[in-house]
């Protein structure tokens, strides 16, 4: 099934070609490389952006994939969660090119297509063999969830953010400490030469009795008052503090993670996968961390094939389509004008 | 009390009809009590002179008290007083709505009607009826209270009528029965004609340029002072939009203030950071109450992009919009101001880990 994806839910403009789950094409046009020079992106320009952009890269994932249109089995677009002006170009475009080559059209939601983007793969005969339910972890600027994957399409969120998301905590952090946007990254690299010793942080929600939710602002207000405490600041201390607000940023992740296993695994639910995605898994520290855990519990640890994956890209959502549609009939997909952007959208909405 | 005066007056419902039933009243110089947002008002044709002697007769108070005029709009009360640009701001921010503004009269009513120093205090009340009537009558109608002068305040005729002689009565010529009505403050009535600095004569239920300051001991206390900001605000909804402007610096709470005014608005979706997505729109399933809660961190022209985000429509609509981090906008929420309430609300570091010192008020 050849699917063509786009995903403009935030400031990136991402167009792919998939078959199956193979990545046939992944452009992405990103608002952070275009803007750079000015210390960033104009996130709320980025609708402006979007039109200027969607029929280049829609060209040249066509080109790249060497598919040509007529050949498409079906379109797919983000409707949600994003931003409600940058979602609209997508789903016109969506909705342009469906009419245009009577295609059908199949919404797809962001924060999903994340969960599953481990299913991508690079050659045509690779299978991710995942045993359900599974464990799937989502963490990125925007989305902070831990989710119980019943089956394809059936999901039990276990956890989720009441505040702050995961990578908006770490741009934040990064931003005190001086750096740019997006942060998340530069911290990583600053965290690298620090130690955890120095200083401390308290452990969000630690405790949390039932530790189904995850939240970032008690730490964030921590790290604050840490920072303006200490007067002078040297390189490796600027290091120390990036590192430890990471570390137990992460901790709190792992810590609810182990209570939710415990917990599925004392109900007799046999799980041995989790699947991992969004922009702050390419963070290579919760990766070791989550590595570490799946050895403990037992669980097999997935991680999309390349980097790209992980960031707003849309060959996930042409594999969610098709990983959410293959056993059925795309007919009723052809009646799409309700198709519209639900900037909330949640997985345990119907509509996801 | 020998000589009676006969009693005349007629009582009729409030509906459609009875808007030409006090059309025709009005037109013949009659006294008319009718209701309004506020109270029950008594009604003549505020350009004719026996009509506003009546009222001052029977209102039993000294010829030259000035009485408040209602209009239909701002370009209607621009035929009657000069409007400056303090009393502009105040008729978009608050008109319709229980506000009387006070400016310089251009003597185009009936003497008695103006203050004795030449101002005159326009009324545009939200009130159907009453539009209705003006609309129709094309003249502008007084709009003081129907009762006599410092007696009970008129929220049911009876109100009015259990509290006046026989005399007063006989100058009665019609009453709409509105029922009783909600018991709000009269009109808060605000002096424009010393530009810039408006002066609360009276306060009614709207409060300018209030300033308050609290301890917030908790992300709990944080909470219930966005409820108590809400109960206080709650009125503009619909008539006005309500733009909560949030300044701080990071992790100070100003998401925790919107969890607690979205709980106070019936929202019971949980509030999250909306830094990445710049906007999120939440809706109470009951009031259907609508909050838009936006955020410039992570902007880098906010000025620009805060518009982008529509939210000039946003106010036009009369929503309800909490920003975070407005202090990145400061201009740009001075222009929001014309067309809106802005509450403005700061919220700092106090000298203990849970303390915050929040200061409020309307720019």
């Amino acid at each position: 099934m050849i699917i063509l994806s786009l995903d403009t839910s935030c400031d990136e403009t991402a167009v792919a070609i998939t078959c199956n789950t193979k990545v046939l094409s992944n452009a992405v046009w990103s608002q952070i490389s275009l803007h750079s020079k000015f210390g960033g992106v104009m996130p709320s320009l980025a609708q402006r952006a979007h039109e200027e952009r969607i029929d280049f890269i829609t060209n040249k994932a066509i080109k790249k994939s060497g598919i040509n249109i007529k050949d498409v089995d079906a379109i797919a677009v983000t409707i949600g969660p994003g931003l409600a002006i940058a979602l609209g170009v997508g789903i016109n475009k969506a909705k342009k090119l469906a009419k245009q080559y009577n295609k059908p059209l199949i919404p797809i939601n962001h924060v999903e297509a994340h969960l599953l983007s481990s299913f991508a793969t690079s050659s045509p005969n690779t299978i991710l063999k995942i045993s359900f339910p599974a464990l799937g972890l989502v963490i990125s600027g925007g989305t902070t969830e831990l989710i119980l994957i019943n089956d394809i399409g059936k999901y039990e969120v276990l956890a989720e953010t009441v505040d702050d998301a995961l990578g908006e905590a770490l741009d934040k952090a990064a931003r005190l400490l001086g750096f740019g946007y997006p942060g998340g990254a530069i911290l990583e690299k600053i965290a690298k030469n620090g130690k955890v010793t120095k200083y401390s942080l308290p452990l969000p929600l630690v405790n949390d009795k039932e530790k189904n939710r995850f939240s970032y602002s008690g730490l964030k207000t921590a790290f604050v008052r840490l920072y303006e405490k200490e007067k002078k600041l040297n390189k490796q201390d600027i290091s120390d503090l990036a590192s430890t607000f990471q570390d137990t940023a992460f901790e709190h992740i792992i810590n609810v993670l182990k209570y939710q296993i415990i917990k599925i695994q004392n109900q007799k639910i046999d799980i041995k996968d989790l699947l991992l995605g969004g922009g702050v898994a390419n963070n290579v520290v919760i990766k070791n961390k989550l590595r570490k855990l799946c050895r403990e519990k037992n669980l097999k640890l997935h991680i999309p094939y390349t980097k790209k994956l992980n960031e707003d890209n849309a060959a996930m959502i042409g594999v969610c389509a098709y990983l959410k549609t293959k056993d059925e009939s795309l007919i009723k997909y052809l009646k799409f004008e309700r198709v519209d952007r639900n900037p909330k959208l949640n997985l345990r909405d119907k509509s996801s | 009390m020998n000589d009676k005066i006969p009693i005349v007056m007629k009582i009729i419902k409030e509906n459609k009809k009875a808007t030409n039933i006090v059309v025709k009243s009005l037109s013949e110089g009659k006294l008319v009590f009718m209701a309004s947002e506020t109270v029950y008002i008594a009604a003549v044709d505020a350009t004719n002179l026996e009509a506003v002697k009546k009222l001052v007769l029977f209102k039993n108070r000294p010829f030259g008290k000035p009485f408040s005029i209602g209009v239909i709009d701002i370009s209607m009360a621009k035929n009657y007083v000069e409007i400056n640009n303090t009393a502009n701001k105040i008729y978009k921010r608050f008109l319709p709505g229980p506000v009387t503004v006070i400016s310089k009269g251009k003597h185009k009513v009936a003497s008695g009607v103006e203050a004795e120093n030449g101002t005159l205090g326009i009324r545009i009340p939200d009130y159907k009826f009453f539009q209705e009537v003006i609309k129709k009558f094309k003249k502008p109608i007084t709009t003081t209270s129907a009762n006599a002068s410092y007696q009970k305040r008129p929220y049911k005729l009876t109100d009015i009528l259990d509290n006046i002689s026989e005399k007063q009565k006989g100058l009665i010529d019609l009453m709409i029965d509105a029922g009783e009505l909600p018991h709000n403050e009269p009109s808060t009535v605000i002096d424009t004609t010393i530009d810039d600095t408006p002066i609360v004569l009276r306060q009614g239920d709207i409060k300018l340029k209030d300033k308050n300051e609290i301890l917030s001991r908790s992300e709990e206390n944080t909470q219930n002072l966005a409820k108590e900001l809400w109960q206080k605000y709650e009125d503009f909804k619909g008539k006005r939009a309500l733009i909560f402007a949030l300044e701080g610096k990071m992790g100070v709470g100003k998401t925790q203030f919107v969890k607690g005014l979205a709980r106070a608005m019936g929202i019971d979706e949980i509030i999250t950071s909306p830094s990445y997505d710049l906007e999120y729109v939440y809706e109470s399933k009951i009031k259907k109450n609508k909050l838009v809660h936006m955020d410039t961190w992570r902007m880098i022209n906010p000025t620009e992009e805060i518009i982008n985000l529509d939210t000039k429509k946003l106010i036009n609509d009369k929503s309800i919009i909490a920003i975070e981090w407005a202090d990145r906008i400061v201009d740009t929420i001075r222009t929001f101001a014309e067309d809106a309430i802005v509450v403005w609300v700061k919220i700092n570091y106090g000298n203990n880990t849970n303390d915050r010192i929040i200061s409020w008020g309307v720019i």
